[in-house]
């Protein structure tokens, strides 16, 4: 008479009828306090871990970058002035240059790198998870390898400078030179040991295309290129749109390959938000302030992903 | 006309069980054959540009030391003495350690932490429900590093600066690991708890043996991605790991780099700090592709 749980389960799944009949209210208010309560126990590791690491930093965040907070933990209220500071210091501004610059290359240089490899490998035919296994395997390093990787084949005696002396053009100071080269070298790191991610999303979304419309477009006598430009690319519209996002707080993040690189320089060149924080942070120990820097970093991601949500909601709504 | 569109390139893409014309290599067939082997010609430059340095870190890590040869010329022989050196020398295996802990056990207690969560949240009423599911998902558009200094001072006054609990404390808060799985528990069917209730199974027992085995699959994704970040993670551990008690092989190897160590060396610690990602994708290929291609889970 009594068939087990696991039995009942396997029928429920397939013949929803042959499941029992929710129990009826009997004790209800009991049931609904038995439920609560089991509900904020499951929740309660959750709820601490969050309300301690989460919150309250978020918070804390907020409130330190109103103050001048010293190591042994003393702190004077100072209201907007680290604010004020930060809009007159020469660093920052210099900071958010370089942010900015860093991701005006990195950006277009990641998107234009994996669509391209999204496209190639939707092409193919055979070999198309070997492929695809190669292209992504960047991905699984660290930021912190790229960069000792790169470090190395960047040098003066690495291979890249190594072929382009054996052209008579060399060396070049790839980490060490202007401004843009460093940038630029600085993003071939992170799109070497990003792109991999943003191509799978986009090889996704060309997969999703239905096959009718580039088979009209064909008969219509497009060719590849034409193809491409006015059939495939407007319908990736939206996935662009999400990684052009996404790697955009990508780039503002930046700090791990300068670390490992160019420690900011050669004279500030490379040195941007996050670094700056580190270091106000953690050399200068100035936690007010580089409280404030955090704070900045926040409202320029969230002005982002503002952005992102408005265009996925406007998109849902039509 | 008719056998011009039936021919297999459809945008490229030859269709599945497409029938070859009567001759068998109509014009377009080469000419979709001479695009094929272009195409594999073009990925086989790309793939030599993302795994061409890879495999240098692997020649230059098994060169011998005195001579590494790289660029201008292959190494004449392979050592593992490099390798042996750094298991051997300096603080290299500790680093390994501290940062297979700082996985492992973010991995396990992010993931039963998560889902008791997740399940709380998609299938019981209780107050204040709705605030924290909305207070978790906001936390996900805060990047970790404008907590930084915040989450630093509160771990410095616990007392956890330079310790493991206090690298790994702060990052078990993990927004996207709680709202996929809720995604997936939200979407079980209801007479599935309703049999377990009837059974008598209790809280524990239905959330033991009947909602971890089905979120198996979303579990193992979740565990490859936090692994991978966790692994690969540097500004936290560089700011709360200062000595070699807590430090990470992240931070080790951007030290070891900055100082005066061999290229060697420094190549062969990279080495071995990629290979458990590489098992890893050895092992998980399909899972983390179609991860990344249905949810968008970001590493």
């Amino acid at each position: 008479m009594s068939v087990n749980t696991r039995t009942r389960i396997k029928l429920a799944g397939r013949h929803p009828e042959l499941a029992a009949p929710p129990l009826k209210p009997f004790g209800a208010k009991k049931a609904r306090n038995r439920e609560a309560l089991a509900g904020i126990l499951f929740v309660l590791p959750t709820l601490v871990i969050f309300g301690l690491f989460k919150f309250l930093p978020i918070f804390g965040a907020g409130a330190m970058s109103l103050t001048e907070y010293s190591l042994n933990g003393d702190f004077e209220f100072l209201g907007a002035e680290n604010y004020t500071r930060l809009a007159a210091d020469p660093n920052f501004w210099q900071s958010l240059r370089v942010t900015f610059l860093y991701v005006a290359i990195f950006v277009p240089f990641i998107i234009a790198v994996s669509l391209a490899g999204a496209v190639l490998l939707d092409k193919l035919v055979r070999f198309t998870g070997t492929f695809r296994a190669l292209l992504f395997i960047p991905y699984l390093s660290s930021f912190v390898m790229a960069g000792i990787i790169w470090t190395w084949i960047f040098s003066t005696d690495g291979p890249l400078n190594a072929a382009l002396v054996g052209l008579g053009m060399g060396p070049v100071p790839f980490t060490s030179g202007p401004q843009l080269l460093v940038l630029l070298s600085l993003a071939v790191v992170s799109v070497w040991k990003g792109f991999g991610y943003s191509m799978l999303i986009f090889l996704a979304g060309l997969k999703a295309q239905p096959a009718e419309v580039h088979e009209a477009a064909r008969i219509d006598g497009a060719g590849a290129w034409k193809s491409f430009w006015y059939v495939t690319l407007p319908l990736l519209k939206p996935v662009v749109f999400f990684v052009l996002v996404i790697e955009t707080i990508v780039g503002f993040q930046v700090f791990d390959t300068i670390y490992v690189m160019t420690g900011g320089g050669p004279a500030r060149a490379s040195h941007s938000l996050i670094y700056f924080l580190f270091d106000e942070g953690f050399k200068f120990f100035d936690f007010g302030y580089a409280s404030a820097i955090g704070v900045v970093l926040f409202v320029i991601v969230l002005i982002l992903s503002l952005i992102q949500q408005r265009f996925f909601e406007g998109k849902d709504s039509k | 006309m008719t056998a011009t569109v039936s021919t297999p390139a459809v945008g490229g893409r030859p269709a599945k069980g497409a029938v070859p014309g009567p001759a068998g290599r109509s014009p377009r067939r080469n000419t979709e054959k001479r695009r094929q082997r272009t195409l594999t010609w073009v990925l086989a430059v790309i793939s030599l540009f993302t795994v061409a340095p890879l495999i240098a870190v692997a020649v230059l890590a098994l060169s011998p030391e005195d001579a590494p040869t790289l660029p201008y010329a292959l190494p004449s022989s392979l050592t593992l003495d490099n390798i042996v050196r750094i298991f051997n020398v300096g603080e290299f295996p500790l680093w390994l350690w501290n940062s297979f802990l700082y996985s492992a056990v973010s991995v396990v207690v992010v993931l039963l932490t998560a889902s008791m969560a997740a399940y709380a949240l998609a299938r019981k009423r209780f107050p204040g429900r709705n605030a924290l599911l909305w207070a978790i998902i906001a936390t996900m558009m805060v990047p970790v590093q404008a907590t930084l200094i915040p989450t630093f001072i509160l771990i410095s006054k616990m007392g956890g600066v330079n310790t493991l609990w206090g690298l790994i404390l702060p990052t078990l808060a993990n927004a996207q690991a709680i709202f996929l799985i809720r995604q997936f528990v939200r979407d079980m069917p209801e007479e599935l708890f309703d049999a377990a209730r009837i059974d008598g199974a209790g809280e524990w027992r239905t959330f033991w043996q009947i909602v971890l085995p089905l979120i198996r699959p979303v579990l193992a994704t979740l565990a490859i991605f936090v692994f991978l970040w966790h692994w690969n993670d540097l500004l936290w551990p560089l700011v709360v790991g200062q000595s070699d008690a807590a430090r990470t092989l992240t931070v080790g190897l951007a030290t070891l780099n900055t100082e005066t160590a061999s290229t060697s060396n420094v190549m062969a610690a990279t080495l071995v700090s990629f290979i458990p990602c590489l098992v890893i994708f050895a092992l998980l290929q399909k899972h983390i592709v179609a991860s990344i291609t249905h949810s968008g889970v970001k590493g």
